[in-house]
């Protein structure tokens, strides 16, 4: 167990140490923003207002309030007793509400969309191409191509080619939301079915995008493990068919494992553009509209959110790895 | 060398790939030598013209001769035109609202439809519970049947210049026909226009010229990045290695996506050129090629050559160009191409955030889908505008993964079925 | 190998079908449910709900507030329901009247068309008349005899949501309240109105701030407010100073949850993707000294839409009734896609034309403050393209309308002498005649095609927003204008909270900011006075902080004295010619330039479900405005509403 403990920490340092400046980064790059962010919040409460002394002082308050008058160290310890205190600060564009509260309402949406259907696509994409490796021949010489080109179009393009087929043309999904228009959320079948109903665009954008991608990266690894040594030796000692490919995707699997943790970063990425293309009440719809409304205290709670997201994703696939891999294992045993 | 180059020219992967970049490469070096036309050239008085010829209606009625064809055919094309089988039903529908027996309506008849309608249907005439934009709709039909059944021809008039009055310049008869050859203005706009009035076609293959360029630019700037750590890292070792591999991992789990994102912002709008856009793209995804060209070093590293390369007393830098690069060099290669074919994806993303280059210098892919989907194209079927695009999209980044699995294959023996 | 790739593409579609297709397929949750449309408006605000639509065994009865509202859950009755897009972008932030900034717009807007859906103003405001209506208040407002304050009566039926009267005393502590906190109508108003008292529970008194020679410093002002600003419960402002301790940022920032109202709707349900506001059946509007019955929907609701297409699809599903938002090429809607959709007009503009997107120079711009160079932009600029690319035509063209400072509205344009200006009112595209504007004052094309000013090159920025669609095509096209005159204009745009900074400070940016857009103001109550003495007025030009207006830093006495006069000028011909020598002013020297024309709302009704909606020439009387039935007069149309019949 102690060669699992070291590899446990070891993971848990890098998570600490790569929260830490990704938080810097986040903190930073909006800064170097031009242009001034109080200004923004203020032209838009003084829109109807004739009086100019009146509007300065409105602004002298928001500035004061935001605290962007104060000097660069201040505001980045402001910001972090704001974070550990849980509320991002307040929103622009929605001020005064506080940006964990906006984030809070989202969250449990792209969670609920997004991992699902990252697994979903992982899952099945690896299932085809194993079978694509094994089967060879028709199979595999269609497939290939198709998840070349699938995995090629991009995230927002599937999502723009769903919503036209299914949504405008044949009418089949709504086209926008999480749940019915007409529905005031609750815990009631018609509201649930609504829910799944409204899901099943953004979902199958997302899978369809992440089935390709790792449809080729399994069939590789496959037919790699298909080649091997190892395995023409099991063959030629006759040990049975089933038992000989249960050996192959172990084998083929665990660097597709790897390759989720590494690549979950960027599937996340693509995800947001199924839910800003269906407006999809989650992260990157609320990241869309912090862009659209210059709003930087939400677009840097979301943005660290989703880094954090997809950290704790990347920490967790690599806990699992350290109990699949037989090498962590053989390490435990030491 | 050679044998692998006949390796690569016989991978039919990679061929189809490199057959469709080159295709796209062409049209976007060819086309512009051909039509000389500004792509960003406003064109059209209005949004979304569809696909088709359009032929100067001015220049038609004065081309140099007119040809009279009798057609059979001609009056009921005339008619379908203006009234379709929808139309009449809905005629139907007003007059039966209006009293008129049903019996006494049928549709298929034309010249008694349009009798019983003219006779009876009136503007102005309000019928319970009819919606208003039924209303107008009839209203509509009401002003496109006018005169359908006539034979008469179209009078031109012009206008005296001396009085100011109208005279009869010419008419027009129902049977008379311009050659399309003899209309002065003819103008073809195989892909419509877009918001703007842009004749689309011209604008893609702009836009793709400078997608590609914007893949090409944060491809090399990416792979440069990504090289050179790798190689410092690799070989170098030490230190050096645990640093650039702190960094590579970090950037590794960022989602590069947030980091673009950050980026784009702060840069705000006005410094966004293509350009900047392309190198900030470049930095933020060099991390796999850095990754990727580390682990070959490494395995490189104690290689006997290598070895005896250092031996003989050569520099860091004469080990690495001669006996570490070419060794990498295909690698390198298919890294290239995959981190072009990314940066345009990216482009694209940005761009459909609003995040993307400055809009209006150059047309890029991404840019004319933002503001196709700015104005709606997509819920309005205007097809032409945004799904070429996405089609254009798909073939770049489609060809280059062609080719770079091929590749793969070709220099990955145990890849090969 | 090459030959079969157009086969896996298909079979990539194919899959795709087939995937999606295992998909549980969606049962059309937008089908209207056929509730029985028999709930007596009159009945019990206590009786149980007249429409079930959903059999809903898990949801017990006794959560039923006591308006009968949908059980949780359950669709809203579509019959009962007019939904709107466009108004609401991003999630209701609070329910204070007092705070601007509780981005609720369904129930909070005071402007010159103030929203009543649940706060009341005193008036009504009808952009297509220009009148006042009364709606709290009882009869026509009065000025006294030497136009120093006006009186208005309340009327006795109206109440309370609590169901305590409304008050003269609620109005004058409302102006109170404003002023102590700072609100926006307070901050607006405050040196126009010096106080407003209760002259008995019924009457109240604006009482007009006075100028050196005793007379009022701007009476245009002071019965604005009448239609603009709210009035709000006195015992429930109390309260909430209570509360608040009388701090003034607490009191703003107080999301007035407990507000009491006036208004036919109320809050009934709100997060981050709807809105729904239900109706008050104790609503004393139903008396009737007002509309005599109830408003025929009973929940007014807004889907939070992401964007415009997010929006326009839900209009083509049927799932919004009412849109404010610009629907490109809306006429497709009708003709192309055959939906039961129209707009106030059949025809283009489709819509009312009420305010002037404007493009400024910047007088402080090398060469733009020459005349000549000015005018010829102006006349070179293609405004037949801008309206049909950037409005697609939802805008009157300047041969419909011909340019003065004027909206379209027929109100407006009847305050001044059209046949006095005609030969100024410019329609555009006339590149011939920029060319020999500018050859004439010696501004000439040098041999690299440029003109050349003393020496110098002419070239110019034209800005706007990033992300202002309209007005960024716009810009564009005057851009295309400049370079056809051999004047260098290039394009750049910032963002707005850059671009917003640097356009209310004076001095402009001396790079990138030489021709720029900014609005103008809409339909009002002050209008055309407020528009023109923003566009024109010398006191606003070269200023910090600068929200009002003429920012391209244009100054001309002339102008400034007839601006100044217009207020207190009673007698109409002098008015209409003093309207008129500002308009010749403002067209000889083209301190800035209207692009386009552009609604007040882009008012588009669905009749799926409700029909009735105002249309022109519709039979109303007065006519009500296409202003979504929310916003002054127009919310009369939401009593002649009418479901449709099936």
């Amino acid at each position: 167990m102690k060669g699992y403990r070291a590899y446990f920490l070891n993971k848990l340092l890098w998570l600490l140490v790569t929260f830490v400046f990704a938080f810097l980064l986040n903190f930073t790059l909006p800064r170097l923003m031009p242009g001034d962010p109080v200004a923004a919040i203020v032209s838009r409460l003084a829109q109807g207002m004739s009086n100019s002394t009146g509007m300065k002082e409105v602004y002298e308050h928001y500035a004061a309030l935001f605290g962007t008058n104060k000097p660069i160290l201040d505001q980045f310890f402001l910001y972090v007793v704001n974070v550990l205190h849980g509320n991002f600060g307040e929103s622009f564009s929605q001020f005064p509400r506080p940006v964990a509260d906006i984030i809070k309402s989202s969250i449990l949406w792209t969670i609920g969309l997004q991992f699902p259907a990252i697994i979903v696509g992982w899952i099945i994409g690896n299932a085809l191409g194993a079978i694509a490796a094994y089967l060879k021949g028709g199979f595999d010489k269609v497939l290939l191509p198709v998840s070349i080109f699938i995995s090629n179009l991009p995230a927002f393009g599937m999502a723009i080619i769903l919503l036209v087929m299914f949504g405008v043309d044949l009418k089949w999904f709504p086209t926008s939301g999480g749940y019915g228009f007409d529905l005031i959320p609750n815990f009631s079948w018609n509201f649930i079915w609504s829910v799944i109903v409204h899901y099943q665009l953004p979902f199958w954008s997302i899978v369809l995008i992440a089935i390709g991608g790792q449809a080729i990266g399994m069939r590789s690894m496959s037919i790699y493990e298909l080649n091997a040594d190892y395995i023409k030796y099991s063959r030629f000692m006759g040990i049975n068919d089933r038992k000989i490919i249960g050996y192959v995707f172990r084998n083929a699997m665990l660097p597709q494992v790897t390759g989720l943790a590494l690549s979950i970063g960027t599937m996340v990425g693509g995800a947001l553009f199924a839910e800003i293309i269906f407006s999809y009440p989650g992260l990157g719809y609320t990241l869309y509209n912090g862009i659209l409304g210059q709003d930087y205290p939400l677009i840097s709670g979301a943005t660290l959110i989703i880094t954090m997201m997809v950290l704790i994703a990347n920490f967790a696939i690599e806990l699992l790895y350290g109990v699949i891999d037989p090498r962590i294992k053989a390490a435990q045993a030491d | 060398m050679k044998n692998t180059l006949r390796q690569v020219l016989h991978s039919g992967k990679f061929m189809v790939g490199f057959v469709i970049l080159l295709t796209i490469l062409l049209v976007v070096l060819v086309y512009p030598l051909i039509i000389k036309d500004s792509p960003l050239g406003i064109i059209g008085q209005g949004t979304f013209f569809p696909p088709g010829i359009y032929v100067s209606t001015y220049d038609s009625l004065n081309a140099p001769k007119q040809y009279t064809l009798l057609l059979t055919d001609a009056a009921a094309k005339r008619i379908a035109n203006k009234m379709s089988n929808d139309d009449r039903l809905a005629m139907k529908e007003w007059l039966v609202a209006d009293g008129v027996p049903a019996s006494e309506i049928d549709v298929t008849k034309t010249a008694s439809l349009l009798d019983l309608w003219e006779k009876n249907y009136d503007p102005k005439k309000n019928i319970p519970g009819m919606i208003f934009a039924k209303v107008r709709y009839y209203q509509r039909v009401n002003t496109s049947v006018q005169g359908l059944l006539s034979t008469e021809g179209a009078i031109i008039a012009s206008k005296n210049a001396q009085t100011g009055a109208l005279e009869q310049a010419s008419t027009i008869n129902q049977s008379d026909y311009v050659n399309l050859s003899q209309v002065a203005n003819v103008r073809v706009l195989p892909l419509g226009t877009d918001n703007f009035g842009r004749d689309v076609l011209t604008e893609l293959i702009r836009a793709t010229g400078v997608s590609l360029e914007i893949g090409l630019v944060a491809g090399i700037v990416a792979t440069l990045i990504g090289l050179s750590l790798g190689l410092l890292s690799g070989y170098v070792g030490g230190m050096v290695d645990d640093v650039i591999m702190f960094f590579t991992n970090l950037f590794t789990v960022i989602p590069s996506i947030v980091l673009l994102i950050l980026i784009s912002f702060s840069i705000g709008q006005d410094q966004r050129g293509a350009f900047t856009i392309a190198v900030v793209i470049g930095f933020t995804s060099w991390v796999w090629t850095a990754r990727a060209v580390r682990a070959q070093v490494v395995s490189l590293r104690n290689r006997d050559h290598v070895n005896l390369s250092k031996l003989s007393g050569h520099s860091i830098v004469h080990i690495i160009i001669y006996d570490i690069l070419p060794y990498i060099a295909s690698y390198v290669v298919m890294a290239l191409i995959l981190q072009i074919s990314s940066a345009i994806l990216i482009e694209a993303g940005l761009s459909i955030l609003g995040l993307g280059p400055r809009t209006t210098e150059v047309p890029t892919l991404g840019l004319m889908m933002n503001w196709a989907m700015i104005y709606q194209a997509e819920i309005l079927g205007k097809w032409w505008a945004y799904f070429p695009v996405l089609i254009v999209i798909a073939l770049i980044t489609f060809s280059m993964n062609l080719m770079n699995t091929g590749l793969d294959q070709v220099f990955n023996p145990a890849l090969r079925d | 190998m090459r030959k079969t790739i157009p086969i896996w593409v298909a079979i990539t579609l194919i899959a795709t079908i087939v995937l999606s297709a295992c998909a549980p397929q969606a049962t059309p949750t937008a089908a209207p449910t056929s509730a029985p449309v028999s709930a007596a408006p009159t009945s019990a605000p206590v009786a149980a709900p007249t429409t079930a639509p959903v059999v809903q065994p898990t949801t017990p009865p006794t959560a039923v507030p006591t308006e009968a509202p949908v059980a949780p859950g359950a669709p809203l009755p579509r019959s009962e329901t007019l939904y709107f897009n466009g108004q609401q972008w991003g999630s209701v932030v609070c329910w204070n009247p007092y705070s601007s900034n509780c981005n609720n717009a369904m129930a909070i807007a005071q402007q010159d068309n103030s929203r009543v859906t649940m706060f009341e103003t005193p008036y009504l405001y009808d952009m297509l008349d220009g009148k006042q209506y009364p709606l709290l208040a009882d009869g026509p407002w009065a000025w006294n005899a030497d136009k120093t304050a006006i009186t208005f009566k309340l009327k006795k039926a109206a109440h309370w949501s609590d169901g305590t009267p409304v008050t003269a005393d609620d109005v004058a502590y409302t102006w109170a309240s404003n002023v102590k906190y700072g609100t926006n109508p307070g901050v607006n108003f405050k040196d126009y109105i010096d106080t407003i008292t209760a002259v008995d529970p019924q009457t109240v008194e604006v009482k007009a701030k006075l100028d050196a020679n005793g007379k009022a410093v701007n009476p245009l002002q002071v019965f604005s407010y009448l239609s603009n600003a709210y009035v709000i419960q006195k015992a429930w402002t109390q309260k909430l100073e209570a509360r608040t301790g009388g701090d003034a940022t607490k009191f703003l920032a107080d999301p007035a949850d407990d507000v009491v109202f006036s208004g036919p709707y109320h809050k009934f349900f709100a997060d981050d993707t709807k809105v729904v506001l239900i109706r008050d059946d104790n609503y004393w509007g139903k008396d009737a000294s007002m509309f005599g019955k109830l408003p025929a929907p009973k929940y007014l609701a807004h889907v939070i839409y992401k964007d415009n297409a997010a929006g326009t699809t839900a209009l083509q599903a049927g799932e919004v009734d009412v849109s404010q938002q610009f629907n490109a090429n809306v006429q497709d809607l009708w003709l192309k896609d055959n939906l039961p959709i129209s707009t106030y007009l059949p025809d283009a503009p489709y819509m009312i034309g009420a305010s002037l997107p404007t493009a400024f120079f910047n007088m402080a711009s090398y060469g733009l403050d020459q005349l000549a160079v000015r005018k010829a932009i102006a006349i070179a600029v293609d405004y037949n393209t801008i309206i049909a690319n950037a409005m697609t035509n939802q805008s009157p063209t300047f041969a419909q309308v011909p340019r003065s400072l004027m909206n379209p509205t027929p109100g407006e344009q009847a305050l001044y002498d059209q046949s006095a200006v005609k030969d100024l009112q410019f329609a555009g595209n006339d590149i011939a005649g920029a060319k020999k504007l500018l050859d004439d004052a010696g501004i000439k094309v040098g041999p690299d095609g440029w003109r050349y000013y003393k020496g110098k090159k002419l070239t110019y920025v034209a800005t706007c927003p990033n992300g202002w669609s309209d007005w960024q095509a716009a810009i564009e096209v005057v851009a295309a204008a400049g370079k056809a005159i051999g004047i260098d204009i290039t394009t750049n745009y910032p963002e707005w909270s850059v671009y917003q900074t640097q356009v209310t400070n004076w001095p402009l940016p001396n790079k990138n900011f030489d021709i720029f857009m900014m609005w103008s103001d809409g339909a009002g109550p002050t209008q055309p006075w407020g528009r023109i003495d923003h566009l024109l007025n010398s006191k606003y030009a070269q200023t910090k902080s600068n929200w009002n207006g003429n920012w391209g830093g244009y100054k001309n006495p002339d102008a400034d004295a007839l601006i100044n006069a217009i207020p207190s000028e009673t007698d109409p011909a002098k008015l209409k010619a003093d309207y008129t020598q500002l308009v010749k002013i403002y067209l000889t020297d083209i301190p800035s330039f209207t692009l386009m024309y552009r609604p007040q709302s882009f008012h588009t009704v669905n009749e799926s479900v409700w029909t009735t909606f105002p249309h022109q020439n519709d039979g109303t009387n007065p006519a009500v405005p296409p202003l979504d039935l929310t916003d002054g007069w127009s919310i009369a149309g939401l009593y002649n509403l009418t479901l449709v019949k099936k």
